[in-house]
């Protein structure tokens, strides 16, 4: 470059031809434009160089992705617990707790005045006394918002400090409260899966993943809620279970009560009633008697039984709610609910051998299942005749729901028992399970539950095209060792759809009362079966369940009963 | 008024003036324009936008821009040299005012339709003033101190307003200007030696004056390893670009800047980076010598030019063109701090290639008037 200025430097001033003083600033300048190209030229070659080494003589490093600052998930102490679908449940906050040490508090007095202004529920003639006393160490109030503990800073007093702590929140409240339980102030669980799972929430970093759906628990709690206030009831609770895996997917007991404020829940709401709660099932465990009947040989559904009056044992006396007085075949039986059909069943099968298939079933122990509130049946420990009778229709007995709910998937589901649980499980595991029925016995009592719905006591739980099948059960509440009139426990536990049940549902109300539109009634088929047409039809959308065709011929063969009844 | 130039030579008609246009010039400078919208076209990871498809369009603009500044006679310039530099004045007092902040600092001015920095139309504004001041000064006027003091003048104002925006690398750049232009027209060399030793002197109080950001950028150029993650994150990752390009580089839109986003600003300022390692140490150089041959005809220009206004426009944006592409080849390379200029006619940036386009319009009218005399010792506005 330097030598092509140069060339023109020479070339040029001799075709110019000016006098003196232009010549001198012409020649000035073009020295100095010479001079500046000679500039450019050195400057652009340090640059060459520069390339060179940068290109060529540098260690050859590959260049690395920029380490961008991310907030990063806090370590916490406690693992979160997420619903099947991954909604949080349960998950740690980080705040801070406000303590103080009253060997560095110089005025005890004025601090606790301080501390009173600035923090709620704080009683400062106490924490004055506290802070004025002995010890080092003095709680002053635990889990501050960080708006509270930036105005704790600002006080700027002496000898008050902070500690890191995490606190439990529950994102869904009430609706999951039963479920998720919650732990104590220093993170041990104290209830539902916080408790059940307090070690690997303790020692895993990983989430807890439930078996519940929150979408499915929501749909189950408003309807219970919603029969509660319709029918006056004191309580009510309603589960969806997976009759293939045992997988519960919600799980509703009323009332209940907000984990994150537990302080104010009573222990009437905290009581899980589907799990804790054990109740005569009434006619709803007319199920296993016909079930144990089909099983044993001893009787199909076409066996007559003699319904024509009420059966008298010692001081007791059998009846039916409403007396058809005639000879009935098993279907009959089961559809219209009658206690002295029932009755005859159980005698034709024995009183062993009927203890014999509850404990088989898994009604005669508390079902294993992993909440700690768990209540276990209770039964006669010398089981007579009468309890033989009164047991085949469901009185002189109590059973948890979970417990009823478990035993009726074994009997809807094929015949197998398997735990029921609050897990989980991997789509498409095989889950091990005991054989209790026959596969025969099990399609046969698909077929009579299907009928309850279809024709009996809960028509009105019916929803075309998903084949609910299930039985009712009405029990008088036992008050102080007696029956009470007009308290009643009504319940429906049935599955859908019955061709190949895929859920079981169940739902109870407690002391529901009758009103205009049920004629005064409170019975199941008045009071809950509604409930469960709605459940059945908003969760059959949410799963995308697709509905059947009743009428074809395949699925008539499969839950129709070939015995005429009337 | 104009009776300066003499109308004897460079008085064609305009059809004839266009075929005067050195098309080499443009030709070398459409090259380099085109290796800026490839770039920026890799840079958005193979695609038009947001940049590539928009600064093609300014380019066009620009072109039609740049012929009509060349077709336009030298005497217009010359007429327009105080008005220009007085607007471009004006506006960097209204963007000390109403200017919009952008990316930190209150460069832009925002005219409704179009956005600009007025930095860059002073650019061009100080070379044309101080081209028509030094114009037919004598050389023993030049001597006198206080004739230099005018010129000063005119070069410290805008590179205070500039400075204060805060564009530290704009207001360097002016400064330099202006002593080019001063050392081009003939100030001697001694004063330059005194003005710059009276500067490394006042170095330390200066230090006191700059801005935290702008000590940092000078301490991490000293080592930029020690700060990797911060402040000379910029260096570091734009080292390691360039080595892993290497002679040959990495290929068309295979450097790992444009998808992996290891730099900020990779289609403006560090685009150098981005090219060097696509197309490694050759395709540096390959580029080096465009700018070279952009330079070297610049220069021819200014030398052949018989007017003493025409030779200094002509020299003088050939200073500014190479200082812009010296201090942005530079800081990328770690030779100099990161003062953030972009890099001449490749980087994204429409007030940049409009200024530099105008700029080089005015080269080539030099080149177009390089016969228009001036007669010495004539005050040409007399």
């Amino acid at each position: 470059m330097a030598t092509r200025v140069g060339d023109i430097l020479t070339r040029v001033p001799g075709r110019l031809t000016l006098d003196g003083t232009a010549k001198e600033a012409i020649e000035t300048a073009r020295n100095r434009i010479a001079f500046g190209g000679a500039v450019f030229a050195l400057a652009f070659t340090v640059i060459v160089v520069r390339l060179f080494d940068v290109t060529v003589f540098q260690e050859p490093r590959e260049a690395q992705p920029p380490r961008v600052a991310q907030t990063q998930r806090p370590e916490m102490e406690r693992a979160d617990i997420v619903d099947r679908n991954g909604a949080l449940l349960a998950t740690s906050l980080v705040q801070a707790s406000l303590y103080a040490n009253p060997r560095q508090v110089l005025d005890p007095a004025e601090t606790a005045a301080k501390l009173a202004q600035t923090l709620p529920g704080i009683n400062e003639r106490d924490l004055a006394q506290r802070l004025a006393g002995e010890r080092s160490f003095v709680w002053v109030r635990r889990n501050l918002t960080p708006r509270q503990q930036d105005a704790v800073i600002r006080l700027g007093l002496p000898g008050v400090h902070f500690q890191r702590e995490e606190r439990r929140v529950y994102p869904h409240g009430e609706l999951t409260g039963h479920i998720v339980g919650f732990t104590d102030i220093d993170k041990n669980g104290l209830m539902g899966a916080e408790q059940a799972f307090d070690e690997s929430l303790k020692s895993r970093n990983e989430p807890v993943q439930l078996s519940i759906d929150i979408r499915a628990q929501h749909v189950l709690r408003e309807e219970v809620a919603a029969a509660m206030k319709e029918f006056g009831a004191i309580g009510g609770a309603a589960m969806l279970m997976d009759v293939e895996t045992g997988e519960m997917h919600a799980m509703v007991s009323l009332p209940d009560f907000d984990p994150n404020v537990r302080a104010e829940a009573s222990p009437e709401n905290r009581f899980n009633r589907l799990t804790l709660g054990t109740y005569e099932p009434g006619s709803a465990f007319k199920t296993f008697t016909a079930a144990m009947t089909l099983d044993y040989g001893t009787g199909n559904i076409g066996t007559a039984y003699d319904a024509t009056r009420p059966i008298s044992i010692s001081r007791f006396r059998i009846d039916d709610y409403k007396p058809q007085r005639r000879v009935m075949n098993m279907s009959e039986v089961f559809m219209h609910s009658s206690n002295i059909g029932s009755v005859r069943m159980a005698e034709s099968v024995g009183r062993d051998r009927q203890r014999e298939f509850l404990r088989r079933v898994g009604l005669l122990q508390a079902p294993q299942f992993e909440l700690p509130e768990i209540g276990g049946p209770q039964f006669p420990a010398q089981w007579r005749e009468i309890n033989m009778m009164t047991i085949s229709f469901g009185h002189g007995i109590s059973v948890s729901p979970l417990a009823l709910a478990a035993s009726t998937s074994a009997i809807v589901n094929g015949g197998i028992y398997r735990a029921p649980t609050i897990l989980r499980r991997t789509p498409g595991e095989r889950v091990a399970g005991e054989r209790v029925i026959s596969q025969r016995t099990s399609e046969q009592m698909r077929r009579l539950m299907r009928l309850v719905v279809d024709k009996g006591t809960a028509k009105s739980a019916n929803v075309p095209g998903y084949l609910v099948g299930g039985k009712t059960g009405t029990a008088e509440k036992i008050v102080n060792g007696a029956y009470k009139k007009d308290a009643r426990i009504s319940s429906f536990v049935g599955a859908f759809p019955m061709n190949s049940p895929k859920f079981l549902v169940y739902m109870m109300l407690d002391e529901p009362k009758g009103n205009k539109s049920t004629y005064g009634y409170a019975t199941a088929g008045w009071v809950v079966a509604p409930s469960i047409q709605r459940i059945v039809q908003r969760i059959a959308a949410l799963y995308g369940i697709e509905p059947v065709d009743e009428t074809a011929p395949t699925v008539r063969d499969q839950v129709f009963v070939n015995v005429a009844v009337r | 008024m104009l009776d300066g130039f003499s109308r004897d030579d460079g008085e064609r008609g305009l059809l004839a003036n266009f075929f005067e246009i050195n098309w080499g010039l443009v030709i070398l400078i459409t090259v380099v324009c085109c290796i800026g919208f490839a770039m920026q076209y890799s840079a958005a990871g193979g695609s038009m936008e947001p940049w590539a498809g928009r600064q093609m369009m300014r380019f066009a603009a620009g072109l039609v821009l740049m012929v009509g500044v060349a077709l336009v006679h030298l005497r217009w310039w010359f007429l327009l040299a105080y008005p220009i530099y007085g607007a471009g004045l004006l506006l960097l007092v209204a963007v000390e005012i109403f200017g919009r902040i952008g990316m930190g600092a209150q460069r832009w001015i925002d005219l409704g339709i179009v956005q600009f920095q007025p930095t860059e139309l002073m650019k061009f504004g100080l070379v044309l003033v101080l081209a028509r001041y030094f114009h037919g000064l004598p050389q023993d006027a030049i001597a006198r101190p206080a004739t230099l003091a005018w010129p000063v003048l005119l070069g410290l104002v805008p590179s205070a307003l500039v400075a204060k925006q805060p564009d530290l690398g704009s207001a360097l750049l002016l400064l330099t200007l202006t002593a080019s232009m001063m050392f081009l027209a003939g100030v001697r060399i001694w004063k330059f030696v005194a003005v710059g030793s009276a500067i490394l002197a006042a170095l330390p109080l200066a230090w006191t004056q700059l801005r935290d950001y702008q000590k940092q950028r000078v301490l991490v150029f000293l080592d930029p390893e020690n700060d990797p993650l911060g402040s000379g994150y910029h260096i570091i990752q734009s080292k390691i670009a360039l080595g892993s390009g290497g002679i040959w580089g990495k290929g068309f839109m295979q450097g790992t800047q444009s998808y992996l986003q290891f730099l900020p600003e990779k289609q403006t300022d560090f685009i150098f980076t981005m090219y060097a390692e696509e197309f490694g140490l050759v395709g540096g150089i390959v580029l080096l010598a465009l700018y070279s041959a952009i330079l070297i005809y610049g220069t021819m220009i200014a030398l052949t030019a018989k007017s003493q206004f025409g030779r200094l426009v002509a020299a003088g944006i050939m200073v500014a063109f190479w200082v812009y592409a010296f201090i942005n080849m530079a800081m990328v390379t770690g030779l100099i701090p990161v003062v953030g200029e972009p890099l001449p006619l490749v980087s994204y940036g429409g007030t940049a290639l409009m200024a530099l386009l105008i700029s080089f319009g005015l080269v080539i009218n030099v080149s177009i008037h390089r016969g228009v005399q001036v007669r010495p010792g004539d005050d040409p506005v007399s």
